[in-house]
This record gives C-alpha cells, structure tokens and sequence, in this order.
C-alpha cells in the first residue's frame, strides 16, 4: 500500500506542479506556431508544394510522409495536439484542487504571529527610530483608515501588527483557471453536439442541407431558398460595400419565414442552425433570366424578363429583341476592344440584337452606364441577370457558444481583479524605540504605501 | 492630407532622439524639457492627424464605429506608436523620469520612417464587408494599447537585462546589447533610407544601407551594424551608469515592466483574444479557427502568462523574468507584422 501511495502522490505531484504548466504553455506554443507554417490541408498538394519551396522534390515527398505520420498537415485535430490540450486542462484543475482547499483554510484559521526570521527573509523592509508611547495606536489607525483588516500580538521582539487587505482577491486566480475550463468545456460540446458546414444555393433555388467539411451531407430539416444575391460595390470601384442574400425558409412546402437578409457580420438563426454569409460565386443556370425596364414614349415602365437567345417584344412596337452576349464586367482595353475583367458583377452588360422587319442592329447595354439604355426604339434599361449567381452560406449549429460566452466573461472579470486588485499584506512590529515594516511582495506601489503609512505616523507626532 | 500631418509627427519624434541623449549625457534640466516638449508637441500633431483621419473615413463610412482609422497596416503603424509616446508621457509625468525617452522615441522613429519605406498605401480606403462591424473599434484599439503596453515592457525589460547582469558574456547580455545595437542602427538606416528616397514608390527598407547597389557601401554598412553593436556590447556598462545617474534601479525597472504587463495583459486578453472571438463568430460563424493570427495571439497570451506564473508562482525575479518580457515582445512583433508579412490568413487587410 505504502508503495501505491507514494505513486498516487507523484502522479499527482506531477500534475500539480507549476513546471507542467509552464511547459504546456511552451509546447502548446511551439505546435501552435509550426501550424501556421506547415500548410494545414488533408490533400498532400499544398503540403509537398509547400516544401519543394526549400528542398527537392523527393526530399519532399519525404518531408510529406513525416508531416502526415505526426499529422503536421491537421494538426489542431490531431491526436498529440488533442493530448496537449487535455493535459493542460488536467493541469489546471489537479493545480487548483491541490490549492484551493489551503487558501481557502486560511481565510477561517486565526493567525498566528510570524516568527523574526521569517519577516527578515521579506524581501521589502524599513524601519525607522521613533521613540512615542502612542505609536501602537496611530500605526493601527493608519491602517485601519485605509481599511486593512489588522491582528495584533505579543511578540518577545515587541508588538507583531498584520495587516490585510483584499485577501479575499486571491481566489480569483481560480476564477480564471475555471473560466478556461468553462470555454474548453464549450469547444468541446461544440465538437460533439454541433455541426459546421457550407451551401452554395444559386438565386432561384434551395437547398435543404448543408456540406459538412469532411463533404458529408447534413439535413436541416427546412429548404433556405435564395430569392436574390447582390454584390455592392463603392461608387466607380471594383472595391465591394457589401455582400447580401435574400433568403426564404420553407418548411413542409409552407414558407415559414420570408424576406430574410443576412450580409457579413450580419447572421440569422432559424431553430439554432445560424447562416453566415461567406461567399458567392457566378455559375449561369437554365433558369437564368435577364431583366429589363423598357420607358415607353409616355413615360411607362414596362418590365421585361426573358433567357439567353429567347426573342421578346419590345412593348408597343413591332420590334423583337433577344440577348446573344453577356459580360458580368466589361471593360475597354487600351486599343478600344470590350473585354470580361472579372466574374463579379462590377459592370454588367448585354449584348441585345434588335429585330425590325428584318433588319437586325445590336448594341451593348450596361446596367450602370445610363447612356448606354437609349437604343433606336426607346430607352431599354438592363437591370440584373438574375439566377446566374450562387450565394455560399456558412451553416453552424453549436450548443456550446453559450458557455464560450460565459467563459470569456469570467476570464476577464477574473483577470482584472488578479490584476489590478492585488491582496496587501504588511507586517510591522512595534518595539520600544524603533517601529520595523515587512512586505512578502515586492511592489513599488508597496513600497510607496509603506513610505505613505511613515509619513502619516511621523506626521502625527509631528 | 492626415498622413502628411502625421509624418511631421514623426519628424519631432526623430529630433526628440539626439536631444533625449544629450540631456542624459549633461543632465541639462532646459534640454530635458525641450527633449519633452519636442516629444509631446509630436504627440498632439499626432492626435490632430489621427482626427483628421478619422473625418477623412467618417466621409466614406458615416459611422462614428466604424470610422476609427486602425484598418490597414499604415494606419495600425501610426496608431501603435500613438499609443507607445502616450503611455510614455504617462510614465515620464508618474515617475518624473525621462531616462526611456530615447529608446521610445527610437522606436516612434522607426515605425514612422518605416510607413514610407515599405510602400505600403496611405490613401484613406473603403472598408471591405468583413470589417463592417462595431466590433471593429473595440476590438483594433485595445489590441494596439496592448501592443503599445508591451512595447514599453519590453524597453525597460531591456535596459533591467543590460542592468542587471554582470557577465558580459552570458546570452541574456550579448542578446539585449544587439538588439539595442540593431535599433540604433535601423534608427538610423531608416532616416537615411528617406532622406536619399527620390521616388517614394520604389523605395526600399535598408536600401540606402545594408542593401545598397554600391558594393562598398554596403560593406561599410555591414560592418558599421556590426561595430554598432560590438560598441553597445562593449560600452553598456558605461551607459548603464548614465542610467543610476538618474536613480533607475534593477527594481525600478522590473517594477514598471510588470506594471506594463499587468495592464496589458488583461486588455489584450478581452480586447484582442474575446471581441476578437466575438467578432469572428459573427462574421464568420466560428469563434476559433486557428487562423495564424488567431494562433499568434495564443501564443503571445501563453508567454506572458508565463510571465506572470513565472514570477507569482515559482518566484523568478531579476533578469530571468525580463528575459520573458523581451520574448514576449518578440512575439508580439510577430503577430502584429510577421504574420501578415509570412503568413497567409484571415487577417489579410493588415498587409501590404
């Protein structure tokens, strides 16, 4: 048994040591940091691209094989990764059960008085010659208007005073330790009862479940429908403003929830599943339809929807028009040729033949050229191509954001007050001629408080 | 334009330099001032220029939120040393003590010269979707106050190092008096670099130095860093005692190192890691996401909280604890700049 004990006692030395912890903190570091360089990527590519950047290409097939034997290439998933990150959970709260019961014990014990040898090991002490029957009682003052909490005792070395103050403070360490458990807690919670995954849904369309990243599908349970996605751009620039998908939930054929619009930075929660706005993309669909507003010589607007090559007819005349081009951004080049720049929508444009009795013209319209609307039969504005662009949602549902939230709070709320809210703790002893302070910590502010409280008792005697 | 105003902020704070030497070299009470205000009219300079551009991107954004001009590289430069002279002055008016003047106006110097060197843009730009947050404030301006704060622990850090050990020969010595040596020497390279810079596009960092097309000058340069620091190697013990001339003890200076860490580290851990995993969540979907620059900021977090248990829990003092600091900086740089210069990530309007 005896054995066994002294085992049970090493384990949990070890797991209560300072020194794990310090060392979890450098090797967590050093496998975080070679995370950032070594490309994170399943498929072997990017990892021996990445390599034959420093050796050849044999070398780094090899350099491949060492990465994925440690899992170099997903290393925040992998197993030693994973490993460090419990053991440094572990260590936390082997570190405080270890702790706590002590610190809390000595909140209820009585003090004792400290012997001289102890105080004289304080790194900070000063001691000044002072010779008045009163001091005892203006030391105690002192203290007591600056709200210590004071113990006195007869000593052979004279009167022992132990002042406290915030004591109570020192318990927020564990309050910061728990508070990183609490958000390792979430995370893992979020691994366990939530999903993340992605959809791609083309304007005029919907989807009722999500790609997880390992390319799984994942039912909803409910179809999102995209009505419309557009891009927005700064005027007269290619910078985007912002990124918006306008979307529609139906349940068992009944849309329960319409008119949604989300943006970057702008989320939205249906039945705890949040849909982000990530990105977009062209992708021209048969569904695809162009979209006109045609003025009529009395002012009226008519609007017009029609596919790629299909005619339509222009209102109240007898001309038919049909588009035979598009340009999702066209721009001239130096020699005056029209060119695509981008697959955004930064300047779309159609190419639209007229038909009158035969006779067939054609002329570029540019939705944001305003001059480029006036055609021989009236003013013909290109207002969108719609159903030719998808909209990429980031999908999640994770039940442990709550706790993340939680811990985030106490971390801070505990730091500040481990901080800035530091325990005092002074130790002065009284004798005949001559009063002696003592501090365990090394503080200017200490220091300074110690010279404050000397002035203040030499003030009084003055 | 706001970036001219700030560039003659950066002028005050180059001439604030030789000043701060020569009052610590006579003890000149009239040159200290001077050292002072030269420093502090750079700063209020600094504050219109800030405001300045604050109006110029209100224009665009018309969001007092989202108008803070901390979103790109050269704004989040000018920004950083912003805060590094503001924190100084605030020492310098506690303690009544001007001894780091130097170093932080070498610093403010370099970063300054720097935004006209790496050609990075200064034009006022629109905001991209992804920074169109009120987190945007929060989260950018007490990241950078963090930053500021452990740029000034890393100062005294250095000095209590060079202080406070003996043997010359030991690595904590040789790598603190080098660094220094470097500064200096980039102080100067830098000022160079912009005074021969004809076109301000082309220019590069050094290039009026280590990295000069002429052979010869750029032998002489490399030999001019090297005897640099071979000078600040040899002659630190000679500086060290201008330093006591002063009354900055090892305990003065391992004092404000811990303050400045103390007061940073709680505003980076809520300002940069929590609304930084806020925002993300919001914009992204995802709170962690080991993004290099989410990485970055884990690590700088553990050294300084390595820091902190290193000093409370296993009760290292002196130059050991320092030596942390100046890691920790270190490190700080890295996820600041080394990230966006090597990396590749999230975080991308940070770079060039």
């Amino acid at each position: 048994m005896g054995k066994i004990d002294k085992w049970n006692d090493r384990v949990w030395n070890f797991f209560a040591s300072v020194d794990l912890a310090v060392a979890l903190f450098i090797i967590i570091s050093i496998g975080a940091a070679i995370g950032t360089v070594i490309p994170q990527s399943i498929e072997p590519e990017p990892v021996i691209k990445f390599f034959s950047k420093f050796m050849s290409i044999s070398s780094a097939h090899k350099a491949y094989e060492i990465v994925s034997l440690f899992d170099l290439n997903n290393l925040y998933h992998s197993w030693w990764f994973t490993f460090l990150l419990f053991m440094f959970a572990l260590n936390l709260i082997v570190c405080s059960i270890d702790r706590l019961p002590s610190l809390l014990k000595s909140f209820k014990t009585s003090p004792k008085p400290y012997p001289l040898e102890i105080l004289e090991k304080m790194p900070i002490k000063s001691t000044i010659e002072i010779n008045n029957d009163k001091i005892l009682e203006k030391v105690k003052e002192v203290f007591k208007k600056k709200g210590f909490l004071i113990h006195l005792f007869e000593t052979k070395d004279g009167v022992q005073i132990q002042a406290r103050k915030r004591s109570k403070t020192r318990l927020a360490v564990y309050l910061t330790h728990l508070s990183i458990l609490i958000i390792l807690a979430g995370a893992l919670i979020g691994i366990f009862f939530g999903f993340r995954g992605s959809m791609n849904i083309v304007e005029g369309t919907g989807l009722n479940f999500a790609i997880s990243d390992e390319g799984k599908a994942i039912p909803l349970g409910f179809e999102v429908r995209c009505d419309k996605f557009e891009v927005e751009y700064y005027e007269n620039s290619g910078v985007p403003k912002a990124y918006r998908s306008y979307l529609k939930i139906i349940e068992n054929g009944q849309p329960v929830k319409e008119n949604i619009v989300i943006e970057v930075n702008h989320p939205f929660t249906y039945k705890g599943i949040t849909f982000y706005q990530a990105s977009y993309g062209f992708q021209p669909t048969e569904h695809a339809e162009f979209r006109f507003t045609y003025f009529d010589k009395k002012g009226k607007e008519h609007n017009i929807s029609a596919h790629f090559e299909e005619k339509f007819k222009i209102p109240e005349t007898s001309v038919n028009a049909f588009v035979i081009d598009f340009s999702p951004a066209l721009g001239v080049d130096e020699a005056g040729r029209l060119f695509n720049m981008s697959t955004d929508m930064i300047n779309p444009a159609v190419l639209v033949v007229f038909e009158e009795k035969g006779k067939q013209t054609q002329q570029w319209i540019l939705s944001k050229i305003p001059e480029t609307w006036e055609t021989p039969y009236g003013r013909l504005r290109f207002n969108e191509l719609w159903g030719a662009q998808f909209t990429g949602l980031q999908v999640r549902q994770d039940p442990g954001v709550p706790l993340i939230y939680i811990g985030s709070i106490l971390m801070c709320v505990g730091l500040f007050i481990c901080l800035f809210l530091r325990p005092l703790n002074y130790f002065v002893i009284v004798s005949k001629n001559k009063i002696t302070f003592y501090s365990p910590t090394s503080k200017g502010m200490i220091e300074k408080q110690i010279d404050e409280i000397i002035k203040e008792t030499k003030g009084d005697k003055a | 334009m706001s970036y001219q105003i700030i560039s003659i902020a950066g002028l005050l704070y180059i001439i604030a330099m030789p000043i701060y030497i020569v009052y610590m070299l006579t003890k000149n009470k009239k040159l200290g001032f001077a050292a002072t205000g030269m420093i502090f009219s750079g700063a209020l300079i600094h504050i219109y220029g800030f405001i300045q551009r604050f109006k110029e991107m209100y224009s665009i954004n018309h969001s007092f939120m989202r108008s803070i001009p901390i979103t790109n590289l050269y704004e989040s430069l000018v920004f950083f040393v912003l805060c590094i002279v503001l924190g100084y002055l605030f020492i310098e008016w506690k303690y009544k003590n001007k001894t780091f003047g130097v170093f932080v106006s070498i610093i403010a110097g370099i970063t300054i010269g720097i935004t006209d060197l790496l050609g990075i843009t200064k034009e006022v730009q629109p905001l991209v979707p992804a920074l169109k947050s009120n987190w945007l404030l929060a989260h950018v301006t007490l990241s950078f106050i963090a930053y500021a704060a452990f740029a000034i622990s890393f100062i005294t850090a250095l000095i209590h190092i060079i202080m406070g050990t003996e043997n010359k020969k030991s690595f904590k010595y040789i790598f603190s008096t080098s660094a220094l040596g470097f500064m200096f020497f980039m102080f100067v390279s830098v000022i160079l670099d912009v005074v021969t810079s004809s076109n301000p596009k082309s220019v590069k960092i050094f290039h009026s130095t280590l990295g000069n097309p002429s052979i010869g000058i750029s032998l002489f340069s490399w030999l001019a860093l090297f005897g640099t620091i071979f000078l600040f190697w040899g002659l630190s013990n000679r500086i060290i005692k201008i330093f006591e001339n002063f009354k900055i003890t090892p305990q003065f200076l391992e004092d404000v190192t811990y303050k400045a860490i103390a007061f940073g580290f709680p505003i980076f851990t809520i300002g940069g890691l929590v609304f930084g995993a806020i925002w993300a969540d919001q914009a992204w979907g995802r709170y962690w996401g080991w993004d290099p620059k989410e990485t970055w900021s884990l690590i700088t977090w553990f050294v300084y909280a390595f820091y902190l248990h290193a000093k409370f829990i296993k009760g290292w003092k002196g130059t050991k604890t320092s030596m942390i600091a100046v890691i920790g900086f270190l490190v700080t740089m890295f996820t600041y700049l080394g990230v966006n210069l090597f990396l590749s990530g999230l975080h991308s309007y940070g770079s060039m």
